[in-house]
């Protein structure tokens, strides 16, 4: 059963920019990357998810309800993270989420707190003082302390350093695991390949490609088993540079950048623009 | 239908501003009241006769016999007109254009919360700071007069001059509300929600200048506000506010179909 269900969404805005033709859909319980570079059309066509502007052409529905006409309906269940988080810059962190609880009649507490520890946030400061990194967090609290069924992620981890991007991940696996559906934007392969089941590629508004992750994954990571000596050295060699040992072999995969993947796809026509 | 979360928050943030107007308001009223005195009035009359357009221009004309009179002429030209003006101004445009310009508008819509309920909810806010304004100063205006002056003023008549300034707020924040409502850029929601009645209230100064009704009185909805009129229970300046009124619930309404309608692209 699909619960996102996007359809001929078409959104023009003129010299190339916007989104033509996008369909996909995303089954319930499922995580699916939408990876794309800046200005592809991604935040377009989560802001018809949204419900924040209507769609032209072609439809979009969440559960069933269209993205427009339902929008209040569907944000019962939906949890939002922006991908550019602007908050009401007078308040401190946890009064923002004190509001936003408040707002949406949310009475149980108790998801903001387990939230707030694993993501290590003290919400105490004033917004307009934090980092980008911090902001970044009081969003997926807000976005995520309603413990809705769906997420939509638009670029989650912009800001946030390594080892929260981990934590993100996990908490993403998570919520997975817990039955979620979910949209996870992103412009880093590594960050889709690590959490999602297929992953729709998206440029210049149109959807190139979408498929299970492993499928890209055999198509884009490259593995070499390397053979050595001694397992110390195998040891020390896998530690070095990310690999998996066995024995004395050792398998290292590299990763290859999305402008590499877009080159697979269109045979070069990214490097000239 | 509305949020009381919402209402609250913007309800803090408006008290600054309630709270600085009043005390302007307050000190201008009792000052003018005050100044109610016949000698004080020869004065100001001489001001009239000597430099008429200047003093026509704020809405001040010669010949204020009763104190409501007097009242009208200084009080209902500049102060009660500009003073709740700039208030709805300001939060107009503070209540919905900044949110949607800076982004912040995602909180609100990212909620299972109709978009009807957010703009009645800010338009609530924005009429109950214009209501409490004008209601304070209603106080304030019979409680000066009355211990000033007992008995010289008609209750009555002032709460049906103050009704039609009220009739008058209403459609000016009505015209600030629609134009926050309609531009996603703070700076075009200022442009009209504050240019049009700065412009509406200087051409209404300009024809105050002129003796003989002019072009531009026909042109400024300020027109439509005569507290000469309502004091006297003129069956045209009631009209004028009947107008007013009727085109501020045009507008309001107007405005929170607009927000509806709109695509929001934050």
């Amino acid at each position: 059963m699909s619960v996102v269900r996007v359809e001929n969404l078409t959104r023009d805005y003129g010299s190339g920019r916007g989104i033509f033709g996008l369909s996909f859909e995303v089954s319930k319980g499922e995580v699916f990357g939408f990876l794309g570079p800046n200005g592809a059309g991604k935040t377009t066509t989560i802001r018809h998810l949204m419900g924040f502007i209507r769609s032209l052409s072609g439809s979009c529905s969440v559960g069933g309800l269209d993205c427009w006409k339902g929008r209040a309906q569907i944000q019962k269940r939906l949890g939002y993270i922006p991908g550019e988080i602007s908050f009401f810059d007078d308040m401190t962190g946890a009064e923002y989420l004190r509001f936003v609880a408040d707002y949406r009649g949310l009475k149980n507490g108790s998801r903001q707190r387990e939230l707030l520890d694993l993501l290590e946030l003290d919400p105490r400061s004033k917004i307009k003082k934090m980092s980008k990194g911090t902001r970044q967090k009081i969003g997926i609290v807000a976005a995520l302390m309603h413990d809705p069924d769906i997420l939509v992620l638009d670029e989650p981890t912009s800001g946030l350093d390594p080892l929260m991007q981990n934590r993100f991940i996990d908490l993403i696996r998570e919520e997975k695991k817990r039955g979620k559906t979910i949209l996870l934007s992103s412009h880093m392969f590594e960050e889709v390949e690590r959490t999602c089941d297929r992953i729709g590629i998206i440029r210049e508004g149109r959807l190139v490609t979408v498929d299970a992750v492993e499928t890209l994954r055999d198509r884009h990571l490259r593995r070499h088993t390397v053979q050595l000596s001694s397992e110390e050295e195998a040891a020390s060699f896998a530690e070095d540079f990310g690999g998996v040992r066995n024995g004395t072999t050792v398998t290292v995969s590299s990763r290859q950048s999305l402008e590499t993947i877009f080159l697979h796809y269109y045979g070069g026509n990214s490097h000239a623009e | 239908m509305l949020n009381k979360t919402l209402y609250l928050r913007e309800m803090k943030r408006s008290l600054r501003l309630l709270v600085i107007f009043a005390a302007i308001m307050t000190m201008y009223v009792t000052i003018i009241i005050g100044m109610y005195d016949p000698a004080m009035m020869a004065m100001l009359d001489g001001f009239v006769k000597m430099i008429p357009q200047m003093m026509a221009a704020v809405g001040m004309k010669a010949g204020t016999t009763n104190l409501l009179g007097f009242m009208i002429s200084y009080l209902y030209g500049f102060i009660l007109l500009i003073f709740p003006m700039v208030y709805s101004i300001l939060r107009a445009n503070g209540l919905i254009a900044k949110y949607v310009d800076s982004g912040a508008m995602v909180t609100l819509v990212a909620a299972p919360v109709k978009r009807r309920s957010i703009a009645l909810t800010q338009l609530s806010v924005l009429l109950s700071g214009t209501m409490l304004l004008l209601a304070y100063v209603t106080g304030i205006e019979i409680a000066t007069a009355s211990l000033g002056f007992p008995g010289s003023i008609s209750p009555v008549q002032l709460l049906r001059v103050n009704a039609g300034l009220a009739c008058l707020h209403l459609f000016i924040a009505g015209v600030c509300f629609f134009f926050s409502c309609l531009c996603s850029d703070t700076k075009y929601s200022l442009a009209f929600g504050a240019g049009i009645p700065v412009m509406m209230y200087i051409l209404q100064m300009l024809s105050n200048m002129q003796n003989e009704s002019s072009v531009f009185e026909k042109m400024t909805f300020f027109t439509l506000f005569n507290a000469g009129g309502l004091a006297a229970g003129e069956s045209g300046a009631l009209l004028g506010a009947g107008l007013l009124l009727i085109s501020a619930i045009a507008l309001q309404a107007g405005a929170v179909f607009v927000f509806c309608r709109k695509d929001l692209h934050i």
